[in-house]
C-alpha cells in the first residue's frame, strides 16, 4: 500500500486538517491506526469509504471513542473514519415528536436540543458529552430507563448508512409506525459497525415527564434488595428504572436499589409511597430523592459502565441473562471476586437481566474471575480488558448461536471484511 | 417430482389429515384479506411441529416449489397469497400456548395462537400481549410477527417488534434455529429483529417467546364528539404535542359512525362528524388529571360532547365498535378497500383534507377509522367491485392516498405490510440502493427465493439482481466527480 497516495486522496476528499497520520489518540488496545479521517458530510464519508474499499484497507468507524475497547481489537492494520463532524440535526419538528440527527452528534448535545422543547430521547449512556448517537447504536448500549421506555431498538425509526462499498442506503422513515420494507434498523443496531457505517438516525421522542423522583434503598447485603425488586415486579407500579447497585460509593452502602419514577406528579408520589413501603417490608432503608439529587444519582449511575478511562488492570464486562437468573449470576460473580480478593462494582438493570461489572486485579486473578463468571453467565461480553488478557478471553461469551447465518449476512454486506475486521462475533474464531 | 409423488411425500410427513389437495378446498387458500390478485396453491399443509415444517421445506426445495406461510388469512396486503402456487403452510394446527413464564416476563407460543385468545389466556396471570390489531379475534401471533403488526395500543406500548423477544424459525435450508431465549442481548446480529416484519420471506416462525405486559391498574375511556374531522385531528396533534401520553387515540369519521351506530347501539348524534376515542391507563393516581387535560384540549378544539365510558361494559362496547368498524362497512357498500399509510402527526389535519379531496375527485365515499395518535391513516374506500369503473377509481384513489402520505413525509404502510398490494409503490419511498440493501438481507437468508416469493420487492426487480447491483460497489473517483 502507498500510504502517501492514500493520504493525498483522502485529503482531497475531506481537507488537509481532517486527515492525520498515525494518530496516537485513536489507538485501540495499543494498535496505532495508519490514518484517521474525519469527513465533513455524508458525501465525503461515502467517498472516503469508497476510496478505502478500492485500496482495500480496513476501516474502524469512530464516534466519541468511549466504547472502542468493547469486543476485540482490529485484526488488521486500519484507518479510522471519524463521525464527529457529522453532528447536525437534519430534521426536527418538535410537535411530531420525531427527530433525524447525524451519527456524530453526542447524546448530550441531542438531549440539550430536545430539552429546549420539553422532550427527550430516554437512552441513558455513560459520558453523554462524548458518546455519539452512532456509537450508541453500533454497540446497542442500553441504559437503566430501558425498563420504562425501551432501548434504542424500540426508539429507532429510521437510519441512513454508508455501506462497505461507499454506497449510501436508508431504511425506515420519520413516522412512529412503519412496515414499509425490511426493518434494516434492527440489522445495523448492535452490529459493531461490521455491516455499514451509520451516518444518521431517526428517533421517536418522548415528552419530558411533568414530575420525577427516585427512591434509593440501601442495604448491607443483596438478599433483601432482591426481595424488594421482586415486590416491585409483582406490583402494578410502572417505574422507568429499577437499578441494582453494588460496591459503589455513590450508593452510600455496600448494596442498593435505585428506583426511578417519571410521569404525572400524583403517579410519581404513589411510586415513592409504595416503593418505600415495599422497602420497609423487605427490611431495607428507603430515601426519596428529588430534583438535583435525583438527577445527580442517575448521572452517576449511568457513568458506572464507562470504558473511556481505564486502569491498566481493569476488566469491564456486561452480563446478560433472563431477569430471574440475574441475582444468581451476580452471586456467582461476587463469590468469585471474593475468592480472588477483587473489589467488584455492579450496576444492573434488575428487571431486564442486564448487568455491568467492573473488577481490578492481577491478570491471574482476573482470568480466574472471568472463567467463573462465564460458567454462571455464558452470555458475558467483554467491554474492556487489560492488554495482556484481551487476546485470550472470549469476548462474546461461550454461547454464540447461529454463527453460520451471521457470517452469511456479513459476507453479503462486507465480503472483503473491510469494516471492523476481527472485532465482532463474526470475526471470532470457531 | 410430479404432483402425486409430492402429495404422497407430504402425507408421509404429516399424515392424510395434514394435507389439503382437493380442488374445492384449495380455492379457499387462493388469497388472504387482499383479494386484488388470487392464485391457487398446488397443495396446502397443516403441520403441528417445527420438525414437520422443516421436513416440508426440505421437500419443497427438492421439488423446486415455493413455500408460502399462512396464519388466519386476515392480512390485507396479499402476504399469504401464493403468487406462484407452491405449498401453503398453514399454522392452524400449531395453536398451543406452551409456557407462561411470569418471572421472566415472557410467554412461549406456537404461531397459530389467536392474538385475542393469548391475551384472554394471560388475564388471570395479570398480564397481556400488548399488540392488538383490530382483527385480533381472528389473526394469529405468527401473522402479527410476520407483518410486525400494530393496533390501537401501539401508541403507548409500541409495535409488535418490541414485544417479540426471540423466535424459533425454519430457515430456507430446512434448519431449525432459535434466535435467542428472550434475554435482552443475544451475541451477534439481531436475527429476531430482522425476521420480525419480513413477511415470511426469510424464515418461517414455528414458535416465539413474546413479551408479557402487566395489565394496568386502572383504565379510563372517553369518547369525544366533534362536528367535523378537523376538530378531532387537531385535538390529536395537540395532545401529542402537549406531551400527554394516552394509551390509545382513535378517530372515526361521520361515515364510520353511521356504520357502527346502529350495529352497536352507541346512540351517537347524527350531528357528530367525528368521534375521538381516548384511552388512558396506568396507576390510578394521576389518571383523572391526565384525562382532564386531554378533554380540555377536546373542548378547545370545538368538541360538542365528551362522554366517559363509566363501566367496563361501556368501555368494551366502545372498543367493540371501533375494532369491528371495518365489518360494519358492509352496511354502506358491497366492497371496501382499506388503505394503510402513515404521516407525521402534525400533518394529520392536512392529510385528512386531502383524503376528502380524493374522495370527491374519484367520486367514491371514503370512511375513516384510524390510529390517529400514531399518524396511522386507514381511509376505507367504499365501492362496488362489480362495477369496473368503480374498481379502477378505487385503485386510483388508493394510489392518491399513498402519494399524499409520502408528500407529507409519511410512508406507504404502518402495519399491514407491503405484500403484493404495495410492492410496486416501494420505489416511491426507496431508491434502488435502499432496496438493494434489503435484498442483501433477503439473499443471506434465502438465496434461492424459496420463501414467499414475489412479495415486498417491486415486480420485475428480483432480490438476486438487486443484491448483485449492491455488491458491484462504486468507484470513489466517480463519486468524487458527481
Amino acid at each position: 500500500m502507498n500510504l502517501a497516495l492514500l493520504r493525498a486522496d483522502l485529503t482531497a476528499i475531506s481537507g488537509e486538517e481532517y486527515v492525520r497520520e498515525h494518530p496516537a489518540d485513536r489507538r485501540i488496545y495499543g494498535q496505532m491506526p495508519l490514518l484517521a479521517v474525519a469527513p465533513g458530510s455524508l458525501e465525503e464519508m461515502a467517498q472516503t469509504v469508497a476510496r478505502l474499499a478500492a485500496e482495500p484497507v480496513a476501516i474502524v468507524p469512530w464516534g466519541g471513542g468511549t466504547q472502542q475497547t468493547w469486543g476485540r481489537p482490529p485484526s488488521r492494520p486500519f484507518v479510522v473514519v471519524e463521525t464527529h463532524r457529522l453532528n447536525r440535526i437534519l430534521d426536527y419538528t418538535p410537535d411530531d415528536l420525531t427527530i433525524s440527527v447525524e451519527a456524530g452528534m453526542t447524546l448530550g448535545a441531542l438531549s440539550a436540543a430536545l430539552a429546549a422543547n420539553g422532550q427527550m430521547l430516554p437512552l441513558d449512556c455513560p459520558l453523554p458529552a462524548q458518546a455519539t448517537i452512532g456509537g450508541l447504536l453500533a454497540t446497542a448500549m442500553d441504559g437503566p430507563r430501558r425498563l420504562g421506555y425501551g432501548s434504542a431498538r424500540d426508539l429507532l425509526i429510521g437510519i441512513r448508512v454508508v455501506e462497505a462499498t461507499g454506497r449510501v442506503s436508508k431504511a425506515g422513515g420519520m413516522v412512529v409506525k412503519n412496515v414499509s420494507g425490511f426493518d434494516m434498523m434492527k440489522l445495523y443496531l448492535g452490529s459493531f459497525g461490521t455491516l455499514a457505517i451509520i451516518a444518521s438516525a431517526n428517533f421517536k421522542l418522548i415528552p419530558q415527564p411533568r414530575a420525577a423522583a427516585s427512591i434509593l434503598c440501601r442495604a448491607a447485603t443483596p438478599a433483601p434488595l432482591w426481595k424488594l425488586v421482586n415486590a416491585i415486579a409483582a406490583s402494578q407500579l410502572v417505574p422507568v428504572a429499577v437499578e441494582y447497585l453494588e460496591g459503589l460509593e455513590l450508593a452510600g452502602a455496600p448494596c442498593a436499589v435505585a428506583v426511578r419514577s417519571e410521569g404525572l406528579a400524583a403517579a410519581v408520589e404513589r411510586h415513592v409511597r409504595d416503593v418505600t413501603a415495599f422497602a420497609q417490608q423487605a427490611g431495607v432503608s428507603a430515601e426519596p430523592l428529588r430534583d438535583a439529587a435525583h438527577e445527580q444519582l442517575w448521572n452517576a449511575i449511568n457513568d458506572v459502565p464507562q470504558t473511556a478511562t481505564l486502569a491498566a488492570d481493569e476488566l469491564v464486562v456486561r452480563v446478560t441473562c433472563l431477569p430471574a437468573d440475574l441475582s444468581n449470576a451476580l452471586a456467582a460473580a461476587r463469590a468469585a471476586a471474593q475468592r480472588a480478593n477483587l473489589p467488584m462494582q455492579v450496576t444492573a438493570r434488575a428487571l431486564n437481566g442486564v448487568a455491568y461489572l467492573r473488577v481490578r486485579g492481577s491478570a491471574e486473578a482476573l482470568r480466574e474471575w472471568h472463567a467463573a463468571l462465564l460458567k454462571a453467565a455464558p452470555q458475558t461480553m467483554l467491554l474492556a480488558a487489560p492488554l495482556a488478557l484481551i487476546a485470550e478471553l472470549p469476548a462474546f461469551g461461550t454461547h454464540i448461536a447461529n454463527l453460520d447465518l451471521m457470517r452469511r449476512i456479513k459476507q453479503e454486506f462486507d465480503p472483503v471484511d473491510l469494516l471492523n475486521p476481527g472485532r465482532f462475533v463474526v470475526g471470532q474464531a470457531g | 417430482m410430479n404432483r402425486a409423488e409430492l402429495i404422497a411425500e407430504l402425507e408421509r410427513i404429516l399424515g392424510p389429515r395434514g394435507v389439503v389437495a382437493t380442488p374445492d378446498a384449495l380455492l379457499t387458500y387462493d388469497a388472504d384479506g387482499c383479494v386484488m390478485d388470487t392464485h391457487e396453491p398446488h397443495v396446502v399443509v397443516l403441520p403441528t411441529s417445527a420438525e414437520q415444517v422443516a421436513a416440508i421445506v426440505r421437500l419443497a426445495a427438492r421439488a423446486g416449489m415455493p413455500v408460502v406461510p399462512r396464519g388466519a388469512g386476515t392480512g390485507l396486503s396479499g402476504g399469504a397469497t401464493p403468487m406462484q402456487g407452491g405449498i401453503v403452510i398453514s399454522t392452524a394446527r400449531m395453536d398451543k400456548i406452551l409456557q407462561v413464564d411470569t418471572a421472566n416476563g415472557r410467554v412461549l407460543c406456537q404461531p397459530g395462537v389467536i392474538n385475542w385468545e393469548l391475551s384472554q389466556y394471560l388475564k388471570p396471570f395479570g398480564y397481556q400481549f400488548a399488540p392488538d390489531p383490530s382483527s385480533q379475534k381472528a389473526c394469529t401471533v405468527g401473522g402479527n410477527i410476520a407483518n410486525n403488526s400494530g393496533g390501537p395500543h401501539c401508541l403507548k406500548y409500541g409495535i409488535t417488534a418490541s414485544h417479540v423477544l426471540a423466535v424459533q424459525v425454519v430457515l430456507p435450508d430446512g434448519s431449525i434455529v432459535w434466535t435467542g431465549d428472550g434475554s435482552a442481548h443475544t451475541p451477534g446480529y439481531d436475527l429476531t429483529g430482522v425476521i420480525t416484519g419480513s413477511e415470511g420471506t426469510i424464515g418461517f416462525v414455528t414458535a416465539a417467546w413474546l413479551r408479557l405486559t402487566r395489565l394496568p391498574e386502572a383504565v379510563r375511556v372517553v369518547l369525544a364528539l366533534f362536528p367535523d374531522i378537523a376538530g378531532a385531528s387537531n385535538t390529536v396533534s395537540q395532545v401529542i404535542a402537549s406531551g400527554l401520553l394516552p394509551a390509545a387515540l382513535e378517530i372515526m369519521d361521520r361515515l364510520a359512525i353511521k356504520a357502527v351506530n346502529d350495529m352497536y347501539k352507541l346512540g351517537l348524534p347524527e350531528a357528530a362528524g367525528a368521534a375521538l376515542l381516548i384511552e388512558v391507563d396506568g396507576v390510578e393516581d394521576g389518571l383523572d388529571e391526565l384525562l382532564h387535560d386531554i378533554t380540555a384540549i377536546c373542548w378547545r378544539n370545538g368538541a360538542i360532547d365528551v362522554r366517559p365510558a363509566r363501566t367496563l361494559a361501556e368501555q368494551n362496547q366502545v372498543w367493540a365498535a371501533r375494532k369491528n368498524a371495518f365489518g360494519a362497512m358492509g352496511r354502506l357498500a358491497p366492497t371496501y378497500y382499506l388503505v394503510d399509510t402513515v404521516v407525521p402527526r402534525t400533518k394529520l389535519p392536512q392529510t385528512m383534507d386531502e383524503v376528502g379531496r380524493i374522495s370527491r375527485e374519484f367520486r367514491l365515499p371514503i370512511a375513516n377509522v384510524f390510529h390517529a395518535g400514531d399518524g396511522n391513516l386507514h381511509p376505507i374506500i367504499l365501492f362496488d367491485r362489480r362495477d369496473r369503473s368503480q374498481n379502477q377509481r378505487a385503485l386510483e384513489a388508493a394510489t392518491g392516498v399513498m402519494k399524499v402520505s409520502i408528500d407529507f413525509g409519511g410512508v406507504i404502510s404502518g402495519e399491514h405490510g407491503i405484500g403484493v398490494e404495495k410492492q410496486d409503490y416501494m420505489t416511491l419511498l426507496f431508491t434502488t440502493d435502499d432496496l438493494a440493501a434489503m435484498a442483501g438481507l433477503h439473499q443471506s437468508f434465502d438465496p434461492h427465493d424459496l420463501f414467499n416469493p414475489g412479495k415486498v420487492f417491486p415486480k420485475g426487480r428480483g432480490c438476486g439482481e438487486l443484491a448483485a447491483l449492491r455488491r458491484s460497489g462504486v468507484a470513489w473517483s466517480a463519486l468524487k466527480s458527481s
